[in-house]
């Protein structure tokens, strides 16, 4: 019992768990060849609900021209295995924090919230297309790819949460 | 099925009595984990192997409160580093993995592309840093990023699956614009490799240096602005 609660009740620190995502990084590039990344699975996930609703988003620019790595030509998005990764993520959180017994629903607290949410997100996301990548593939994974983006991106995220953070600090708190 | 459930369920109530105990749907969820572990294998092991990963990727994430927004944020906010040294470190350890894989694969010969080819090097220009900074402010003021918000969700927080949604919509918007954008900006950027211009070797231990510079800039910032520490 001391090593259960060791491992699923006490929170790990920040070492271990750097330590840890870093070699699931790199055991993720040993064995399939790719390195983590968040973003990609998600417009896979979009283009493809758009598909559905009758758009023909695999014509667009970016996937006729910047596809290459990401999924083959003949696959539907579907297949992009990112998705599955995404959807492991939050699986995993949650066993997780259900093995802590700290599960809880967290309501949404004002309208204000849902709005700094909505826009916050949108412009993540939107960001993530103009600079390749989001906090993991643009940075956690291009630093150590030796890409000078990463490092550009990384410093220029550093300035964007500056201006975030005078935001929050303005307008939320 | 359910009746070793429901056993496990009183066994474990008997152990923590504050709060009742999830351990039987963490139970649950483990069950539907390696489901659909045994499902993926079916398409590829490829794909079982993301499964997997993800899983632990996932678990690591909620257990250490592994946070990418926060460690930008809370330099500024509260003058803490504790979560940016981590990141470091675990740059400095991705480094090193990267290159050995990259050696292990080229079995000595003088063809040294796999981290080019496969890994995320991409174009750097004024692109690069406008997303950074969309992404960095975003990041903040919705309160988690990419994997902070995959994380979130499965710890309950709804805010956070608005801000997942958010984030597909500005994702597939930006996808869209993308032709816009390549046309304007990106086409005319180079993709910079640093081992094109550096030997690999000198490249890994120049990266590792500078990590090391930051890590312990980092450490020294901490010791002298964080509100914890004094």
């Amino acid at each position: 019992m001391k090593i259960y609660n060791k491992i699923f009740k006490n929170p790990w620190t920040y070492r271990t768990g750097a330590v840890l995502l870093a070699t699931f990084n790199i055991l993720l590039f040993y064995t399939t060849g790719r390195m983590w990344r968040v973003t990609n699975g998600i417009v896979s996930i979009g283009a493809f609900i758009l598909e559905k609703i009758g758009l023909e988003p695999s014509k667009w620019y970016y996937f006729t021209t910047y596809r290459n790595i990401d999924i083959k030509t003949s696959e539907s998005f579907l297949a992009n295995p990112y998705i599955l990764l995404n959807l492991a993520i939050i699986l995993g959180a949650l066993i997780s924090v259900l093995l802590a017994s700290e599960f809880k629903w967290k309501k949404i607290k004002s309208k204000k919230q849902l709005g700094f949410a909505l826009l916050g997100g949108v412009m993540m996301g939107y960001g993530t297309r103009l600079s390749f990548g989001c906090n993991i593939g643009g940075y956690f994974s291009a630093i150590p790819s030796f890409s000078l983006h990463g490092w550009v991106f990384a410093f220029f995220m550093l300035v964007g949460a500056w201006v975030g953070s005078k935001i929050l600090v303005r307008y939320l708190l | 099925m359910s009746k070793a459930i429901e056993e496990l369920k009183l066994k474990r109530q008997g152990q923590f009595k504050k709060r009742s105990s999830q351990v039987p749907c963490g139970m649950i969820c483990i069950v539907l984990a390696v489901a659909i572990y045994a499902l993926s294998l079916q398409i590829s092991t490829n794909h079982s192997t993301f499964w997997i990963i993800g899983i632990l990727i996932g678990v690591t994430l909620q257990r250490s409160k592994f946070c990418f927004s926060a460690s930008f944020r809370d330099p500024v906010l509260v003058g803490s580093t504790s979560l940016l040294k981590a990141i470091i470190l675990a740059l400095i350890i991705s480094t090193i993995g990267f290159v050995a894989i990259e050696y292990s694969n080229s079995g000595g010969s003088e063809s040294l592309d796999w981290i080019k080819t496969m890994g995320q090097v991409h174009p750097v220009g004024i692109h690069t840093a406008i997303g950074a900074i969309l992404f960095g402010a975003g990041m903040v003021i919705a309160g988690g990023c990419a994997s902070g918000f995959l994380m979130r969700m499965g710890e309950g927080f709804l805010l956070q699956i608005v801000v997942f949604f958010a984030f597909m919509m500005g994702a597939v918007i930006g996808t869209w614009h993308f032709e816009f954008w390549d046309k304007v900006l990106i086409s005319n950027s180079p993709t910079i490799f640093i081992p094109d211009y550096v030997a690999l070797p000198f490249a890994t231990i120049g990266q590792v240096i500078i990590l090391l510079f930051l890590y312990f800039l980092a450490d020294w910032y901490d010791k002298k602005n964080s509100i914890m520490s004094m």
